[in-house]
């Protein structure tokens, strides 16, 4: 099957774009491209590491092994070290001081239209998964050039239209959160799952709401409570079952964050929301749901972006009921789950993240059919929807055939009846995947199959019974 | 933006062919967008999935919960994929005249 470039046409204007643009800048894009440069590297985030990824690349092409969307085309464009070298160009001709001095005589180019066109289309051809930083030599981590690379491009509006719209919508927006639920249909479907949960287990184990005071403030990607209701579920039933004082809250219930991917300042807004909701509940602790990004998201920025917040603990829900199972607060049957399960490491939780070990205690006490996908943890493949890029309907054609091809494979290769993927972004396009190459497989979250292989003692019954009562 | 004529009346509709104001739809609007969906007839068991779906977002503001949609409606995942073949959130709510869901997943 051939890659469908499916170039969208503004109307508003001349030029062609790889994908939907809600209001692209088309003056002085030079220009700005370079003053962003400037800015980005003023910050004292990227000073060090920038000055270091852009100063060195050997060239090697060792990022050639490991590329999941170089391995599929095999064109020099998607070689992790020529995507990189767009934004070194820039960097050596503008603010190296070689490039500046002798710039001209070693045949530096001035940076041109076509070059702006050329970086965004490599931009979003990254899905950020950073497998190539694995067998870099020089430790160059190409994913967080792409990021660079996207931060540049926003100075000039050129990001994908749905980033644009999903955190507006929880910027600006009434509801504040990307999926646009408004509070009574959230508090709707809380009462619904609730309700799902007690004929589920048997007793009372849902959501505890707007509950200030509790210890633990539990925040989901809003996407999971319009389609992961077992995801869900098997959330709230672990964080009960190990006797947690937890709550969700009703005013900032969105832990998705897309800043991560385009833009520093949203990034920081959307983080702020987070905290404010949680301070606002007086909560110490955020268990974050199942989602790649929003974990890495919180975990690693609010040191950096939030110094002032009062969580003093953030850790993803896998790690929250990994850590219940080994303490012997949570009870698992494993021949409840019969049928075969492997894992989906979702890059932001998993290779950089180091959430590893964590899912697979789970899984194990869920089943004892779990079976490794190769390669796998650290070095396991990107669903090909990362970095955002899963929200891009009009690269559906790159993400399924291209981006997603060595994912397929491989889930084609293991042959398990359940794919455990936690992570909103890689189930929506697991999901895809296995629709569009025809694979024998279901895509699910850990927690939909602790759900499924829960055991409760007679003790915590009685307990709900005479919290009833 | 585009316009379109559904059963006699001329709606704004985004480049996805989802109605912009879902204020004006009928029936007769929702059983003339369902062949873009791939819905040759709508038959009973379409009508009780688009109704629920536009009387739960006339009251919330929002589509239901998958989940809701299917214990409300008595039918599975599978079935509703058969009924809808785009799916719930593209096929169903399109023709039960909701806009576009927004959010990334």
């Amino acid at each position: 099957m051939s890659e469908n470039t499916n170039r969208s046409e503004n109307s508003k204007t001349k030029r062609k774009y790889p994908f939907k643009i809600e209001h692209p800048t088309e003056e002085h894009r030079p220009e700005t491209m370079i003053n962003a440069m400037k800015d980005i590297l003023n910050a004292d985030i990227y000073k060090l590491p920038l000055s270091i990824y852009l100063d060195t690349c050997a060239r090697c092409n060792t990022c050639s092994t490991t590329c999941h969307v170089y391995q599929t085309t095999g064109k020099v464009e998607d070689l992790p070290a020529y995507r990189s070298e767009k934004v070194r160009r820039i960097y050596k001709k503008y603010f190296s001081r070689s490039g500046r001095l002798f710039g001209r005589l070693a045949g530096a180019k001035e940076l041109s239209e076509d070059d702006i066109n050329s970086l965004l289309e490599s931009a979003y051809r990254c899905t950020m998964c950073r497998r190539c930083n694995l067998e870099c030599p020089m430790g160059v981590d190409n994913a967080l050039i792409t990021r660079i690379a996207r931060v540049m491009l926003s100075y000039l509006n050129l990001m994908p239209s749905n980033f644009e719209i999903s955190v507006n919508s929880q910027l600006e927006g009434e509801t504040r959160n990307t999926s646009a639920i408004p509070r009574i249909a959230f508090l709707d479907t809380l009462e619904f799952l609730n309700e799902e949960i007690e004929e589920i287990v048997g007793c009372d184990m849902g959501f505890p709401i707007d509950k200030e005071g509790s210890e633990i403030l539990f925040i989901a990607p809003v996407s999971d409570y319009m389609m992961e209701a077992e995801t869900l579920m098997g959330n709230a039933v672990a964080l009960n079952a190990a006797g947690a004082d937890w709550t969700v809250g009703t005013e900032f219930y969105d832990a998705i964050n897309y800043g991560l991917f385009y833009s520093d300042e949203k990034l920081e807004q959307i983080l702020q929301c987070v905290h404010a909701e949680a301070k606002r509940l007086k909560v110490k602790k955020i268990v974050v749901g199942e989602c790649g990004h929003a974990t890495k998201t919180l975990k690693l920025f609010t040191e950096i972006l939030c110094k002032d917040s009062p969580v003093e603990k953030i850790e993803s829900v896998l790690e929250f009921t990994a850590h219940a199972i080994m303490d012997g607060k949570i009870k698992l049957d494993p021949s409840r789950v019969s049928e075969t399960v492997t894992y989906h490491d979702p890059c932001n939780l998993g290779r950089m993240g180091g959430v590893l070990d964590e899912p697979r205690t789970i899984l194990k006490a869920c089943t004892d059919n779990f079976i490794e996908m190769s390669p796998t943890r650290e070095e396991n493949y990107c669903c090909g929807g990362g970095g955002g890029t899963v929200t891009m309907d009009d690269i559906y054609d790159f993400r399924m055939n291209v981006a997603g091809k060595m994912k397929a494979d491989q889930m084609r290769s293991v042959g398990a009846h359940y794919v455990a993927a936690p992570c909103a972004n890689c189930k929506k396009q697991i999901r895809e995947l296995i629709d569009f190459h025809k694979i024998d497989s279901t895509v699910v979250g850990v927690h939909d199959l602790v759900l499924k292989a829960l055991v409760l003692d007679d003790a915590s019954q009685k307990k709900s019974d005479s919290d009833e009562s | 933006m585009a316009q379109i004529e559904l059963a006699g009346k001329m709606f704004d509709i985004d480049e996805d062919g989802f109605i912009q104001d879902a204020s004006d739809w009928d029936e007769n609007v929702g059983a003339a967008i369902a062949p873009t969906e791939g819905v040759t007839e709508m038959t009973e068991e379409h009508w009780k999935v688009v109704n629920y779906i536009r009387d739960y977002y006339l009251e919330f503001g929002v589509a239901p919960m998958v989940r809701k949609l299917c214990k409300s409606t008595g039918f599975d995942m599978k079935k509703i994929y058969e009924l809808f073949p785009s799916g719930p959130a593209k096929g169903a709510c399109k023709i039960a005249g909701l806009p576009k869901p927004t959010g990334c997943v």
